[in-house]
């Protein structure tokens, strides 16, 4: 008898199945894609921050050799605005609100064609004043930004639960903080591009670098006005997502004019430059926090007001108060929580999604008043954190529901293994020491919501090959190896039996996208789903071939085995090809579309609205040059409650790629704007973590097997990113005895905190004032 | 794609002659790595001559080598070939330190000692330390038959961001630096969050020799203070040949921070360097004069 | 506009001749003109290294280099190392340690990891951290690439 050893890939490193690709310099990225008749499209930007056009000329470009069009708004009679408040035309027309504003685009044969027409184009600007600053955009009389929000307030949220006035009653300690977080971007290392070709009848073929393609495909059918099936978006392999693909931006739709206009494929990428000025950025918040609690260290309310600096336009980023309030109200148990956010249009650059949507900023103000009020309790931080943090089955004030949470695990795990309290005692304690180079440590913690719906289509070939078509796209994040994964160990088959097709409209099932941290816990359950089908459908035709009830055989190593002893039965290429080829036929192909058991929230932001929530703690150890203000991240320890770990090495990738995320958002990036213009659209002047920068790391998984997840996993994508700024300040708190308010801490900032000169972040909210 | 301008021909010489008479003929940009022309012409902030003028294969203006006491180090010297050399590395450490904070492999493998100078940014890596090792800057220049030369110190040689007092028709084509006496010490710093990779906020370089519990010949240079590279002259003599004491140290820090007069930009204000010119002197100064 | 140069020079071990203008990046010229599209822009102001190539034998930033220079040298590119056992062995160190995720910067790290291991022999991580300074990530926080290139340094050796 031949037994076949069951074998999992479950919890191990499984090496991503497009590396060899990525590394040989095979992969073709959308720069590298050129199509047969190929323009190339180029864009020309606002030279005004706020200004009337007065005249746009672009006869000179159109008589340029090699130029096949030139389109301003007045070209395209039928433009819908985009974006979430549908503010926002891709070309614009009487009025510029931004530097990074569309006004004309060329297609010409070659790049430098394109680039030298643009400087054909004459504009006659008026200008209008500027508004920098959301704070004065809501002021009385303030010039209108966009005409139909004459207020300049694009959106507001209001939440509540409890009763504040009591908590605030019931405190022994309330401290109040404003705190200001600053503008980064996303600093894709491939810069975004598109190239958009209509066949002969007018069908619409994009090679997009989206992580929404579903949904791109229902707004390009709206912008165009022809039905959505007549679209079809095909993903190249990105360079890079994060979020910042989330959105549909102007320049996608101005490649689809230009193409439509000149009957050719055009293609359109962005330059450097050009990727820092009109990409979007993470939410800048300004923001002011009161929170109390009792002398026993227990929270008694939380009130928070923000302010968003929208932008000109509305994108994803103005819609962060969701995630934000979710911190606020249940990363730790808050009796009474307010939150009030206005988003304010402003002539500055407009925010999307990003890693953490939000929640980074939220998490910076909390966790810095979670070490405040330790402090005026007389606690340590973490017994304070400890005896407010969340438990498993606790509902909170929002309605969610903790089904599996690790949170106290990941507290303690992070504390012992940092060796938290002992350090935190003892820098403090050296804090009047002598020395310019101070040691600190900071916790801090975060909790992250995932959701979404995703169908997955799944075939089994003559040679028990597994085909597994699913809407959930690739974006380097290692989806498509975990989704083989999954598959592979419902049907006992070799990663090197499966590929994934994830990045053609026209093949794979609907998906929401790759964002929320969602694809491994959602896109990994619709797999799961499609295969266990399978799985059914191929132990029912061996039953009934051999005789051994369904119930006694399984699927291991490429064969039909019986369950109990390993023995095998049948090879499973074999018996597929016996349904192929019988006489009626069966092929082995199946579906699944998998929705999660969360709920919409009501119109009071209430609900449990994600499957399953992820925590995560991260201990952060600095080091502050008392002369320069420089501070070094020497070691992060992160804890992460991931359910359980699916791939090690690709989700430790995940989270060491967003601890140096937070890295650089604690220390070193800031994209500066000033009236309105990017003073700092290179990486020269725009600092991401290089090599030798990085802390060292130690990771910890908390598995705690969630319920709902696939083999028990819960999303992370987005977690390691979120809490590293507030554990920095904290830590830097703890080495200087000085408490910053503002990102990023450059050595400027932070000399000048330490030297007292710095202003203490004010901000007089509405309520207050 | 930059503006190609008025670029109509491209020459890569192999002779220093054939090159002098080119320049001699006027309106030509000079190209050797390429790290700060190529970008510099890809944001439109420099336009090309006619000719586009390759040095890179001209032997004649390669080389580190010792003549008599001075150390000539020819304009096509990568900084790469800098870090790796035996007699930079010993004899002009502060250089090699300087060296080693400069931009990336990448670019160092690129870079030339004759463009960091000729390019003259207030924040040119290898400045500072040339300032502190004395080093004078040889150009030539076809006038007539022959080959002529002269050499200028390069502080006098450095005149503004991006500006020199080289004649569009000369070639810089070696520093010269003066083997520096017996118990020289020296020290460069460069303000940054990164090992290299990164436009110096401030940087400083001090040298000097050491009798004692005093420095003598002392030179302190700062980068990116002013528009050229500078030496603090009142600091200098605050330090030199004195016993320098915790109090010393502190005056020459003092005066530092009072005679630069930094601009603000994106990357600091004047007010955070002038601290940093202080802070820094003191620490690096300290080092120099105690080990 | 600038007037084409004749070229000829070494490509990945086979001579070639390409008529560049004189103002155009080697980067420029590898992918537009002779279609090897796995040197990568990035930022083209030689800050992201993701363009890195072999020129002599020294990695450099190919957009900061002129096209016309590369005449009479040998450049090598990622597709040049197809055969190369050294670059192998990094390629299979950096799927095998999760080294690569979006791969955008992959090409250009695994050229500058070759320049690293030839110079010495067993780099320590410092050593093998400063010499990717020139090489942006954004996806991996590094910790995985250092690794891949600790890894083939000492499958080297063994």
């Amino acid at each position: 008898m031949t037994v076949i050893e069951r074998a999992t890939l479950i919890g191990k490193r499984v090496p991503k199945m497009d590396a060899p690709e990525k590394a040989s310099g095979k992969t073709r990225y959308i720069h590298d894609i050129d199509v047969s008749g190929q323009l190339w499209g180029k864009i020309l930007r606002s030279a005004r921050v706020h200004a009337r056009i007065r005249r746009i000329d672009t006869s000179r470009a159109k008589a340029l050799p090699g130029v096949h069009v030139v389109l301003t708004a007045a070209d395209v009679p039928d433009q819908r605005p985009i974006g979430v408040n549908k503010d926002h035309p891709a070309l614009k027309g009487d009025k510029v609100r931004c530097v990074r504003d569309e006004i004309a685009a060329v297609a010409a044969d070659t790049e430098a064609i394109a680039q030298a027409a643009l400087a054909l184009i004459e504009v006659e600007y008026e200008d209008l004043p500027v508004i920098a600053d959301p704070e004065a955009a809501l002021a009385p009389g303030a010039p209108v930004i966009n005409e139909k929000h004459a207020d300049n307030v694009a959106m507001r949220f209001d939440y509540a639960h409890g009763d504040v006035a009591q908590g605030e009653a019931e405190s022994d300690v309330v401290v109040e903080d404003s705190f200001k977080l600053h503008y980064v971007t996303h600093c894709c290392m491939g810069v975004s591009g598109v190239i958009a070709e209509f066949d002969a009848s007018g069908n619409l073929l994009l090679h997009s670098n989206t992580q929404v393609p579903f949904l791109h495909k229902r707004e390009f059918a709206e912008i165009l006005g022809i039905d959505p099936g007549r679209i079809r978006i095909v993903q190249p392999p990105i360079g890079g997502g994060f979020g910042s693909k989330l959105d549909i931006y102007p320049f996608e739709i101005i490649a689809v004019y230009l193409a439509r206009a000149a009957r050719r494929p055009v293609k359109l990428v962005y330059t450097r430059e050009e990727e820092f000025l009109a990409s979007p950025t993470r939410q800048p918040v300004i923001l002011r926090l009161r929170s109390g609690c009792r002398k026993d260290g227990s929270l008694t309310f939380r009130s928070v007001e923000t302010l968003h600096d929208n932008g000109a336009y509305t994108s994803w980023g103005a819609t962060t108060p969701f995630v934000m309030m979710q911190t606020f109200s249940s990363l730790y148990r808050v009796p009474h929580c307010k939150y009030h956010t206005t988003v304010a249009y402003t002539n500055n650059p407009y925010a999307g999604s990003f890693r953490g949507y939000g929640n980074l900023q939220a998490t910076f103000a909390v966790e810095s008043h979670m070490d405040k009020l330790a402090e005026a309790v007389g606690m340590d931080p973490l017994a304070f954190r400890l005896r407010n943090a969340q438990d498993p089955g606790e509902v909170t004030g929002q309605g969610m529901t903790f089904k599996s949470c690790g949170f106290k695990d990941c507290l303690r795990s992070a504390a012992e293994r940092s060796g938290f309290l002992a350090r935190h005692a003892e820098y403090r304690a050296a804090q009047g020491a002598g020395g310019r180079v101070k040691r600190g440590i900071g916790i801090a913690s975060m909790l992250h919501v995932g959701g979404g719906a995703c169908g997955t289509i799944l075939k089994l070939d003559d040679f028990a090959h597994v085909t597994l078509m699913t809407g959930a796209s690739e974006i380097g994040q290692g989806s498509e190896t975990v989704l083989a994964q999954l598959v592979c160990e419902e049907l006992g088959l070799p990663l090197s039996a499966v590929t994934v097709v994830n990045n053609d409209t026209d093949i794979t099932p609907w998906d929401v996208g790759v964002h929320a941290s969602r694809t491994t816990f959602i896109a990994g359950n619709s797999a799961i789903g499609a295969a266990r089908k399978a799985k059914a459908k191929i132990l029912a035709a061996a039953a009934k071939k051999t005789g051994v009830p369904e119930g006694e055989l399984d699927l291991v190593g490429g064969f039909v085995v019986r369950a109990a002893s390993g023995e095998a039965i049948v090879e499973l290429a074999k018996l597929l090809r016996g349904l192929h080829f019988s006489d009626k036929a069966e092929l082995v192909m199946t579906t699944h579309y998998y929705e999660p058991p969360s709920v919409h929230q009501d119109k009071g932001f209430k609900g449990d609205v994600s499957a399953a929530y992820a925590w995560a703690t991260q201990v952060v150890e600095v080091e502050v040059d008392l002369d320069t203000g420089i501070v070094k991240m020497t070691k992060v320890t992160g804890a992460h409650d991931v359910g359980r770990v699916i791939n090690r090495l690709g989700i430790e990738g995940q989270i060491e790629g967003g601890v140096v995320m937070g890295q650089g958002y604690a220390l070193t990036e800031n994209l500066v704007i000033e009236d309105g213009r990017v003073k700092n659209p290179s990486f020269r002047d725009y600092k991401l973590v290089t090599a030798p920068e990085i802390p060292e790391m130690d990771l910890a998984f908390i598995e705690t097997m969630d319920g709902e997840g696939p083999q028990g996993a819960k999303g992370v994508g987005e977690a390691p990113a979120i809490c590293i700024a507030a554990a920095t300040a904290n830590a830097i708190c703890n080495a200087t005895g000085v408490r910053i308010y503002e990102l990023p801490f450059t050595p400027e900032k932070v000399y000048r905190a330490l030297k007292g000169v710095a202003p203490k972040v004010a901000w007089r909210t509405r309520a207050a004032a | 794609m930059p503006d190609a301008g008025a670029l109509e021909r491209y020459a890569a010489p192999r002779a220093l002659a054939e090159a002098l008479e080119l320049l001699r003929d006027g309106d030509a940009t000079i190209v050797a790595g390429g790290t700060d022309l190529m970008p510099q012409s890809h944001s439109g902030k420099a336009r090309f001559g006619s000719l586009l003028l390759n040095i890179r294969r001209i032997a004649e203006l390669g080389g580190i080598a010792l003549e008599g006491d001075t150390v000539r180090i020819g304009a096509l010297t990568s900084i790469s070939a800098l870090l790796a050399s035996p007699l930079v590395r010993e004899r002009l450490s502060i250089l090699a330190q300087a060296a080693d904070q400069f931009a990336s492999e990448q670019v160092r493998n690129a870079a030339t000692i004759g463009g960091n100078v000729c390019n003259a940014s207030p924040a040119g890596d290898t400045l500072v330390p040339l300032i502190v090792l004395d080093a004078a800057v040889e150009l030539a220049a076809k006038a007539g038959g022959g080959i002529e030369t002269r050499t200028l110190p390069l502080q006098d040689f450095l005149t503004g961001p991006g500006r020199t007092q080289r004649r569009p028709h000369e070639l810089m084509t070696a520093v010269r630096v003066p083997l520096p006496p017996a118990g020289f010490v020296a020290r460069f710093y460069k303000h940054g969050t990164r090992p290299a990779l990164d436009i110096s906020t401030i940087s400083l370089g001090i040298g000097g020799v050491r009798r004692g519990d005093r420095l003598e010949r002392v030179r302190v240079a700062f980068g990116a203070v002013a528009p050229t590279p500078i030496r603090a002259r009142a600091a200098e003599a605050l330090i030199e040949g004195r016993a320098l004491d915790a109090a010393a140290i502190e005056a020459a820090a003092e005066a530092a921070h009072d005679e630069v007069r930094p601009i603000s930009d994106v990357r600091a204000s004047d007010w955070y360097r002038q601290e940093l010119v202080r802070n820094m002197t003191r620490r690096v100064l300290a080092h120099v004069a105690f080990g | 506009m600038s007037r084409s140069v004749e070229i000829e020079f070494r490509l990945n071990g086979v001579v070639r001749r390409a008529a560049v203008r004189a103002d155009m990046s080697a980067l420029a010229m590898l992918r537009d003109v002779l279609g090897l599209t796995g040197t990568k822009y990035g930022c083209g102001e030689g800050e992201c290294g993701a363009c890195t190539i072999l020129v002599d034998g020294a990695s450099l930033n190919a957009c900061l280099l002129f096209a016309v220079d590369c005449d009479g040298r040998e450049v090598t590119t990622i597709e040049g190392l197809a055969n190369d056992p050294a670059a192998q062995r990094l390629q299979r160190a950096f799927a095998e340690h999760g080294a690569v995720q979006c791969g955008f910067c992959t090409p250009g790290m695994v050229l500058q990891a070759g320049r690293i291991l030839a110079r010495a022999g067993q780099p320590d991580r410092a050593t093998i951290q400063r010499g990717l300074e020139g090489n942006l990530c954004r996806c991996t926080g590094y910790k995985k690439i250092i690794d891949a290139v600790e890894a083939a340094a000492k499958e080297r050796a063994a």
